[in-house]
């Protein structure tokens, strides 16, 4: 776990100097004129546009409102996804019973160690009779009432699929109740009721690995939602930006000076660079706080969760961003940007919906192992695998490597259509154009 | 120069096309003799017909940020943008943002987004429509001082006065091919000889139409304007417009740009 730390970090400091490189770079102006070698001149002056584009990008989205607004509201969902079960934690899990008539002290015993079993504790409270009692279960003072040992009476019916914490009690206490009477109608001896009373139950061993802690359950939900929020988030910053450029003509004085894939180029990265930036005063502030609350989101297998999470975030990022950005490049009116973004987030919202649904079953099926290695599921599917402990790290590499191929050539595919398309205005272009465009 | 032709001749697509903006279908962009590839265009100052620039942006950090991509360094950007606001009376519109603009300072401001690098080569795609008298002397005066200084300026406009004025040398281009090309001076004298000769109380210029080898084209209150042909002579002119009347004007005038302009694209 040290050992993955330690990695993360290093990953984290390699990316900040990267991006203060390029930066200073930027800032440092005059990107070496068309003296040395034509290839290396080429190269240095490619980063060099690109980081001005990408150094204007991050300043005008970091300077506006929205963007603020948006931060705050996200740390403040953050904080109370994290510190609200925390603080549940700490009070609501005792359960008050209410105790009509006499209840024997092993029987009390009983009841205890029942709640014990299903992860909760209670508290028998002794009634004054059957009408108080009823009183205190209309009024929710106590959560159900054992009668003269012998009954249990609830306010609402149970039902026997009801896996709430509540209702698994009920089960348990009517249970050992029920064990009880049976005891003693059989006429046991002491000895043999004793033997009876201290039943454990047997070990459960399992053909398949342990799946993941409810707790790495909660970490892979809360970063599939932030995966989720955040990609749909930047794409659609891609996306309006590209709209935005194109429609206010601002393109074709910009495009004088520098090459589209320079622009696009720098454009994806700014919004890139302030979307990691983010996310990654989101997640130290969730540790963080996570840290300082005590909250379990943390432990067991959930560090690894958030790496891989991290680490997709960035893979789904540089995938789907080409693809916005192309979009971005056909459209110049709000509303032609809107006949284009649905079916562009459908893919998103169906690997999200799908993954939630897995990571909250522990099962994952074929089709499921599929998606993780697309390059349009991917980004949710493996951490969902990856929390569930259901991949080795050579599948995560390979699916990584898939993603990053894909990558590749969907940015080759986006500039060659944003060449095309961003020139043109009058009405939307057609995909059916620009393929025969590029296919000349 | 002046870059004319009637709507839809190619002007824009001209323009775009040095910039890389448009595919060629055939032929090559030239610039002293080379090839015109991405560094040289960053040393061409551009300002498009249909004016664009970040409408959120401020109007200082436009002007350098344009001047950047040109390839200068954040100081130069920085002092050069100030001073074309100072010039083109934008200085306390820096902390602006641009969308908050009058329509004739963001005109400025375009301008000044093609000027701020400097340029060798400023094209510009109609600089003067939309503009106020006052707004168009001072764009006008700005093109003539960059001409002045060394930079080859090219715009296009229909204010064919205007060019006239402005400019040293016209091209002309109609369906998408040159039909002429030269200083405004050559071709001001170049062609048919002009009179404008007022008789008085023949507001018509009836006495004109009956000559030969001449023909009219243009009446003004009185004053008709004359194209001769190469035969005819001034002095039958006068001869005829003595026997109509009294003559109050007889001037040889050069050939105006908007007449190149009409028989060129006829």
């Amino acid at each position: 776990m040290k050992q993955l730390i330690r990695v993360i970090i290093i990953v984290v400091v390699a990316a900040g100097v990267l991006a203060l490189r390029l930066w200073r770079r930027g800032r440092r102006g005059r990107p070496a004129r068309p003296a040395g070698t034509a290839r290396g001149a080429a190269l240095g002056r490619l980063t060099g546009y690109t980081g001005l584009v990408a150094a204007r990008e991050i300043r005008q989205r970091i300077r506006g409102r929205m963007f603020r607004i948006g931060t705050l509201v996200i740390l403040a969902v953050v904080a109370a996804v994290i510190v609200i079960p925390a603080l549940n934690s700490g009070k609501a899990q005792t359960y008050r019973v209410g105790v009509v008539g006499a209840l024997s002290a092993p029987l009390r015993a009983a009841v205890v160690a029942a709640s014990r079993s299903i992860g909760t504790t209670v508290r028998l409270v002794p009634e004054a009779g059957l009408a108080a009692a009823r009183a205190d279960l209309r009024s929710g003072r106590v959560s159900l009432v054992i009668l003269d040992a012998r009954a249990v009476e609830v306010s609402k019916p149970v039902s026997a699929t009801d896996t709430s914490t509540s209702g698994q009690l009920v089960r348990a206490v009517s249970t050992t109740l029920g064990v009880d009477e049976a005891v003693e109608s059989a006429r046991l001896s002491a000895a043999q009721a004793a033997r009876l009373a201290s039943a454990r139950p047997l070990p459960v061993t399992s053909l398949q690995r342990g799946s993941a802690s409810t707790s790495g359950r909660n970490t892979t939900t809360v970063g599939l939602v932030l995966v989720f929020v955040m990609l749909t988030q930047y794409n659609a910053w891609t996306l309006i930006g590209v709209m935005e450029e194109k429609s206010s003509r601002v393109v074709e004085v910009l495009l004088a000076a520098v090459r589209p894939v320079e622009l696009l180029g720098g454009k994806v990265l700014g919004i890139g660079l302030v979307a990691f930036a983010q996310a990654g005063l989101v997640v130290a502030f969730a540790l963080v706080l996570a840290k300082a609350v005590g909250s379990d989101l943390l432990h067991g297998t959930a560090p690894v969760a958030l790496a891989s999470t991290l680490a997709w975030l960035v893979l789904g990022y540089a995938f789907y961003c080409w693809v916005y950005a192309a979009a971005g490049s056909m459209a110049e009116r709000q509303d032609q940007v809107q006949s284009l973004a649905l079916p562009l987030s459908l893919p998103l919202i169906f690997g999200y919906v799908i993954s939630l649904t897995v990571a909250s079953s522990g099962n994952p099926s074929t089709f499921f192992d599929v998606l993780a290695y697309l390059p349009l599921t991917a980004p949710f599917a493996m951490p969902a695998l990856v929390s569930l402990g259901a991949v080795t790290w050579w599948e995560f590499a390979a699916s990584a490597a898939i993603s990053v191929v894909c990558t590749v050539g969907v940015a080759r595919l986006a500039t060659g259509i944003y060449r095309r398309a961003i020139l043109r205005t009058g009405r939307r272009v057609r995909i059916r154009e620009l393929v025969s465009g590029l296919a000349r | 120069m002046g870059f004319l032709g009637p709507n839809g001749a190619g002007k824009t697509t001209t323009m775009r096309a040095v910039f890389g903006l448009t595919d060629l279908d055939a032929g090559t962009v030239r610039w002293n003799g080379a090839l015109v590839g991405p560094a040289e265009r960053r040393r061409f100052g551009y300002m498009p017909e249909e004016r664009g620039l970040y409408p959120g942006m401020l109007v200082g950090e436009q002007l350098v940020y344009l001047g950047r991509l040109h390839g200068m360094s954040a100081t130069d950007a920085a002092a050069a943008a100030r001073a074309w606001m100072e010039r083109l009376g934008l200085a306390d519109t820096e902390r602006a943002k641009v969308e908050s603009l009058s329509h004739g300072n963001q005109q400025r401001v375009q301008l000044a987004a093609a000027l701020v690098h400097n340029p060798e080569l400023l094209i510009l795609d109609e600089p003067l429509t939309g503009l106020d008298p006052a707004g168009i002397d001072a764009i006008a005066g700005v093109l003539a001082g960059q001409a002045r200084s060394g930079c080859c300026v090219l715009f296009s406009s229909h204010q064919l006065d205007l060019v006239e004025d402005l400019c040293d040398s016209v091209t002309i281009i109609d369906h998408g091919r040159l039909v002429v090309t030269g200083k405004v001076d050559d071709l001001a004298t170049s062609g048919p000889r002009r009179l404008v000769v007022r008789v008085d109380g023949d507001r018509d210029a009836a006495w004109a139409r009956q000559l030969t080898g001449v023909s009219v084209s243009e009446v003004d209150r009185g004053a008709v304007r004359l194209v001769l042909d190469e035969p005819a002579d001034s002095e039958s002119v006068l001869k005829a417009a003595m026997a109509a009347g009294r003559v109050t004007e007889f001037v040889v005038e050069r050939r105006r740009l908007s007449e190149v302009f009409r028989e060129a694209v006829a």
